[in-house]
């Protein structure tokens, strides 16, 4: 069973099915933001983390100081999502019944003092957040090591938790886009999303039906994207970057047989049986055009899609095609670590004269 | 939200003061165990602990102080001082009037000072002042030049005063002192008897736990004043390695291991253990004192730490201690620690850190025993170590094998050289953990053929000189005995002597007879150097006959069993798969192969021979033609105890210590086993033989070996050789290299052979004590080329080596520089006689019968039992005759020359009144005069 659970939780496995459940969750998302699901689902799931926890490996990863706040991010995570998508869904049902949000209920417009309503209970959550930071710090003692020493790193190099995403992505582009655009453009688009999404609907009250191409849209980032790959990066990379089932042994000597091809290697060589051309653009002609077909072409042949007719008439030109720009660079990353996974693609664009490897 | 309250209000006010309430009190709480974390450490229970350690002990001590009073003589000096009371009393008005002056006297010398200060100040400003008017030739100078003489001359007298004052105060002083005399040596008295004990009063004092020692060490105020403190200890002359910058080495570990420099508390448990070499490490008397030479500087680990005891990089001795220390100290493996301390029993690794280049560290004892084993197996022949380049190979030469042993022997000697001699050095190359597969024999017995074409190809012609005539037996073996071979071998047939020897500089002498060619060992044991002259073997001048009676012994040594084997002949396929191997690393398969098919069988077996010689680096230990210009085969081991434990390859033996000592250990023991489990290829199989160490052969050598570090000591820190121990070690290198120590002792180390003396240790090779003061330097040289015997009496002799002048002279230098002895002695120096000295002389040679045991030249009609007199004047030196004559015991304790003077009494008081200076002083001059002057009886003067 611990071998069959290792087995899935190789991204190329576990990726899929997260997806799946991800799906599943917005498809029957009506049965998923009932009480009466979180209940069972709790229930359900306590089993299985307790055999899990009994192992040692598993265990020994959990109870690191540096994973504990990782621990906390998934249960508030799953726990703030099923409580989002239960209040959506509830208004909606209200809605759908002619019947005003919760939140626009009389009892609930009426006005409150700010002091002491909300200041003295900011102070409460103060203190209360400050005790369990002490508490937290005596217990767990920071996870300070040794002086650093440039000759002897340590094994495996983690970035801290919240970066931990970032790590992973890492491992499937270069930095400068991994590390750089990526991140910009995450940091851009969330500041874009009022200027984007001028949907007034949902303004005041908790709505899924209303938004759900932006709700299903942001979950997709922040759960799929964001949330998994630290999760991957906190529990399943292990020495070396290697991938380790939850309950393997970390052994720095694991060898991973992962031998990569770049996709020009893959048209001259392989396809075309042909020597590599001397000329780089020409080498690379074809991710290039890939590369650009897939940046500029695919938003405009979007235009041709009834959706996309629809949501340019919407929205207009401009924030149609930054929405679109957003999605197509966020869409990337899970096309590249598919290909990575399927074709062992290294690069599509492999320019290191250049540092451009895309 | 919740149910309906006060308009404007969302919750009840109440129920948020209530919780406002409860939740600043539980931050109250958690600041409180903020600073208690924070002030509860373990090392302050160590503290509290050697504090109560340290009352009860000087509690001991007072009530035993109090036990062991003298009481009469206490109540002796009490009475003393009520009678001095009473006298004084009579003299109170005296006293008093002293007193009264003596406070009059100081009133007047504060003021005399307050006037001379002022006085003296005012003379400096002037002064600078007038230099000033003057250099600017300013009008005001001349009024300057007058106030200057004015207060000059105010200065003067007043110094004069104060002088005055001064000596008027000593004398009232000595007056009042006077008049107290009685009064004072009584208290004198009663000090000198209760000092001690006031001593220990007052440092019981300081453990007491008062409010004052509560409140300094109180939680919040203990950063003031505290007495339970970290200490530690900053070494200038001993740098950490902090990455990138050396910084003095701070060690703490006194603030728990709190008695550790101190005597007498060696039956506390850890931490508050005496140290138990104190008189060579840690003690304030010691050459180690902790002050300059701190804690991990010897035992390793993160001596700036205090947090716990794993932060410390403690490192266990064995499985048991680290069960227990997890146990009790929730300890883990260090991690990221370039240099956990040392488990305890490898610490004397770290002497070598500092003490570089020399041949013997005194006091290493274990260290020194993991060395020699390291040399006796000639770890240095394969792995270059700096330092021990001057060392010899460890094998003998291969250069003329042919004519030593047949093919035969050699093939099955190096298939597993145990099977014929189970002391063999030689190392077991085959039949090991990694290829004792059918295959990799077929193929080892393949190479091992092909060595064998290869070195015998290689070896050249050697004629024996002489022919072998079997002699007696009994004889022989007695000869071997006697004349000192065991020295250096062990002997078949003397097993309980050899093993009391344990010596190891040349082969366990057993079957020889069936190993060696009869007129080969005739001539080897007559004169070694021509068969081989970079043998380390010397001529022990034997006359052809004990040469026959020797060999005849060791020709009788036989072993059946090795004879009888055969080993198998050369397997063509096995070979031609190898020489396969060998050529597709360069060349495809296709190439190889007609390349193969070109060579002769001849051919083949004279390739793969050489390959092989090559491939498990025989030439390492043996001088092989045609491999002198190659690299010893082993990785450098010069800095192997600092290399990073991530380099070390552990592979798939999970049974191993993850530790630079159980890496290197384990390979010291096994070094095939890293090959488990890693399906390597015949070409690529760990090639380290195994030396069958037992296990604590191999944990000395792996501390000889964590001792190889790169660690930088700076120059103050480490142990500079004088310019006499440098060229004494040069000597000792030479000593060692030749086995010279194995018969004598030097300075009372060394010696194995002395082992076999146990009865009569004057038998034995004579012990060198002070050998460069006893001898002089220009003698020794000659001695070295024309060994003679100087002990006629003795068996054992001095056998002659062919040193080159250069050795003789570094060996004269070596030993005259580890007694500090200037080179020359003025032997043209006439006797100057003091008036009737020498006839005293002469009696007192008669009365002491210095000739019945020096008899040589005196008395044909003994036997001497001591050297020829005749020769002292060139080989001693007169102060050491002196020095002898005095005290024979103190120098070389047991021996049979009679001490004249004991105690500084004469034997013979009639002469010269009696008085042993005199007495010696003659003596020797009589030597002088009465000696040869040449280096060897029958010379000619030189």
């Amino acid at each position: 069973m611990r071998e069959f659970v290792n087995y899935l939780a190789d991204p190329i496995r576990s990726f899929p099915i997260f997806l799946v459940f991800f799906y599943l969750m917005i498809r029957y998302v009506k049965v998923v933001a009932t009480k009466k699901f979180a209940v069972i689902g709790t229930l359900i799931s306590l089993p299985p983390i307790a055999w899990a926890l009994a192992d040692k490996n598993f265990f020994k990863i959990v109870i690191r100081p540096d994973n504990l706040p990782i621990n906390f991010l998934i249960i508030t995570v799953v726990f703030f999502t099923w409580f989002s998508l239960y209040k959506g869904v509830r208004n909606d049902g209200r809605l759908a019944a002619g019947e005003v949000p919760i939140e626009a209920l009389p009892e609930n417009r009426e006005k409150v003092w700010t002091w002491p309503n909300l200041v003295y209970t900011e102070l409460f959550c103060m203190i209360a957040m400050t005790i369990f930071l002490v508490v937290w710090a005596i217990y767990f003692k920071a996870p300070l090591e040794e002086p650093a020493n440039p000759t002897w790193a340590p094994n495996p190099a983690k970035a801290p938790w919240y970066f931990l995403g970032l790590q992973e992505m890492l491992v499937y582009f270069d930095p400068w886009y991994a590390g750089v655009i990526l991140p910009g453009l995450i940091v851009a688009g969330l500041i874009a999303i009022p200027y984007i999404d001028t949907n007034p609907k949902g303004n005041g009250y908790f709505c899924y039906e209303d938004r759900k191409m932006a709700i299903n849209l942001f979950l997709f980032g922040w759960l799929a994207l964001w949330v998994y790959l630290i999760i991957v990066g906190t529990f399943l990379r292990g020495p070396n970057w290697t991938f380790y089932g939850p309950f393997e042994y970390w052994d720095y000597k694991k060898v991973v047989a992962e031998y990569n091809v770049n996709l020009s290697e893959f048209f001259w060589i392989i396809g075309l049986n042909q020597p590599l051309p001397s000329n780089m653009i020409l080498r690379e002609i074809v991710g290039i055009v890939i590369s650009l077909g897939y940046f500029f072409i695919l938003p405009l042949a979007s235009l041709k899609t009834k959706y996309g007719a629809k949501l340019f008439k919407d929205m207009g030109t401009i924030r149609y095609f930054i929405l679109i720009f957003l999605a197509v660079a966020m869409a990337s990353l899970p096309i590249k670590m598919a290909l990575r996974w399927l074709f062992s693609l290294k690069y599509i664009v492999a320019l290191p004269e250049l540092e451009l490897n895309f | 939200m919740s149910r309906k309250n006060e308009p404007g209000m969302a919750y009840d006010m109440n129920k948020l003061n209530k919780i406002f309430a409860f939740l600043s009190v539980a931050f109250l709480v958690t600041v409180i165990w903020v600073f208690l974390d924070d002030y509860i450490r373990p090392w302050k229970a160590y503290q509290l602990e050697a504090m109560q350690i340290r009352r009860e002990r000087l509690s001991q001590g007072i009530e035993q102080f109090d036990q062991n009073l003298d009481k009469e003589a206490l109540d002796e000096l009490n009475k003393k001082m009520e009678e001095a009371r009473l006298i004084i009393a009579a003299r109170q008005d005296d006293i008093e009037k002293e007193e009264r002056e003596l406070a009059r006297l100081a009133r007047d010398l504060k003021s005399q000072t307050l006037i001379n200060g002022t006085l003296s100040a005012k003379v400096a400003e002037v002064s600078f002042h007038y230099g000033i008017a003057t250099s600017k030739k300013k009008p005001t100078e001349q009024k300057l030049f007058e106030k200057l003489r004015d207060v000059k001359e105010k200065f003067a007298e007043s110094a004069d005063r104060m002088i005055a004052l001064q000596n008027a105060e000593a004398e009232v002083r000595g007056r009042h002192k006077e008049l107290n005399g009685e009064l004072l040596e009584a208290e004198r008295g009663l000090n000198e008897l209760l000092m001690s004990r006031e001593l220990m009063v007052l440092a019981k004092n300081k453990t007491n736990i008062d409010p004052i020692f509560a409140l300094r060490n109180a939680p919040f105020v203990d950063f003031l004043d505290p007495t339970l403190t970290v200490d530690q200890i900053v070494l200038e002359n001993i740098s950490d390695d902090r990455y990138f910058v050396q910084v003095p080495k701070v060690d703490r570990c006194i603030t728990c291991h709190t008695f550790i420099d101190q005597e007498g508390y060696d039956d506390l448990p850890n931490p508050h253990k005496s140290h138990p070499k104190l008189d060579l490490m840690v003690g304030v008397n010691s050459p180690h004192p902790m002050k300059s030479y701190g804690c991990t500087t010897c035992h390793g680990g993160e001596g700036h730490r205090v947090n716990d005891f794993t932060s410390i990089a403690h490192s266990p001795q064995n499985a048991e201690q680290k069960q227990e220390w997890i146990k009790k100290y929730n300890w883990h493996e260090p991690k990221y620690i370039l240099e956990p301390m040392l488990p305890l029993q490898y610490s004397e690794a770290s002497c070598v850190k500092c003490h570089q280049g020399v041949e013997y560290i005194p006091g290493a004892t274990v260290l020194t025993e993991g060395r020699n084993l390291m040399e006796k197996y000639g770890c240095y022949g394969c792995h270059k170590i700096e330092g021990w380049e001057h060392k010899r190979k460890p094998g003998p030469s291969l250069e003329r094998i042919s004519s030593k042993i047949t093919k035969d022997f050699f093939k099955s000697w190096v298939w597993d050289p145990k099977s014929f001699n189970r002391h063999a050095m030689m190392p077991a190359f085959f039949m090991q953990d990694n290829n004792s597969s059918e295959e990799y024999m077929e193929k080892n017995m393949a190479e091992v053929n092909a060595m064998a074409d290869y070195i015998w190809e290689k070896s050249k012609d050697y004629k024996p000189f002489m022919a072998y005539r079997p002699g007696n037996a009994e004889r022989g073996k007695q000869l071997i005995k006697d004349v000192g071979c065991m020295a250096c071998h062990g002997v078949e047939g003397y097993e309980t002597e050899s093993r009391k020897i344990s010596a190891d500089s040349g082969p366990y002498l057993t079957g020889t007879g069936s190993k060696v060619d009869a007129d080969w060992l005739v001539s080897w044991l007559k004169k070694p150097d021509h068969y081989d002259p970079s043998s380390i073997m010397p001529s022990f001048r034997l006359t052809d006959q004990e040469v026959q009676d020797m060999a005849t012994y060791l020709m009788s040594l036989r072993n059946p069993t090795f004879e009888r084997l055969k080993f198998e002949p050369m397997n063509p396929e096995a070979r031609d798969d190898i020489l396969l191997g060998y050529y597709t690393a360069f060349d495809p398969i296709e190439v190889a192969q007609a390349k193969l098919d070109k060579m002769s069988d001849r051919e083949k077996n004279l390739d793969l021979g050489f390959r092989s010689v090559g491939k498990y680096g025989c030439y390492s230990c043996h001088n092989i033609d045609g491999f002198s210009d190659r690299a010893p085969i082993g990785p450098e081991l010069t800095n192997v105890g600092s290399k990073p434990l991530t380099q070390f390859g552990f592979n798939f033996q999970s049974d191993v210590e993850k530790t630079r000592d159980g890496w290197i250990k384990a390979h010291l023991i096994n070094p095939a086993r890293w090959d488990r489990g890693t399906d390597a290829r015949f070409q690529g199989i760990t090639r380290m033989p195994n030396f069958s160490l037992t296990n604590r052969e191999a944990e000395l050598m792996t501390i000889a070996l964590l001792g190889q570090v790169a660690y930088y000591v700076p120059p103050t820190g480490v142990r500079q050789l004088d310019a006499h121990e440098i060229i004494a070690n040069e000597g000792m290198k030479l000593l060692n290299k030749y086995g010279c120590v194995n018969c004598h002792q030097v300075d009372g180390q060394h010696g194995k052979i002395l082992a076999n003396y146990e009865d009569d240790i004057n038998e034995g090779p004579p012990r060198l004590v002070g050998q460069g003061h006893r001898q002089q330097a220009d003698w020794f040289h000659y001695f070295l080329e024309n060994v003679h015997p100087i002990r006629p009496w003795l068996k054992v002799r001095m056998p002659s080596y062919n040193f080159t002048n250069e050795e003789r002279n570094t060996l004269a230098e070596g030993f005259q520089a580890m007694s500090k002895q200037q080179t020359f002695v003025d032997n043209l120096q006439v006797v100057k006689w003091e008036p009737g000295e020498r006839e005293a002389a002469k009696a007192l040679f008669d009365s002491y019968a210095c000739a019945s045991c020096h008899s040589a030249g005196y008395d044909k009609s003994i036997e001497p039992s001591a050297p020829n007199l005749a020769l002292s004047k060139r080989r001693l030196r007169p102060t050491w005759i002196k020095k002898w004559l005095e005290d024979p015991q103190a120098i070389m304790p047991g021996t049979l020359m009679p001490s004249f003077w004991e105690g500084g009494e004469s034997m013979d008081s009639t002469i010269l009144g009696g008085d042993p200076v005199k007495q010696i002083d003659a003596l020797t001059k009589y030597i002088l005069e009465s000696g040869n002057n040449n280096f060897e009886p029958g010379l000619k003067k030189n």
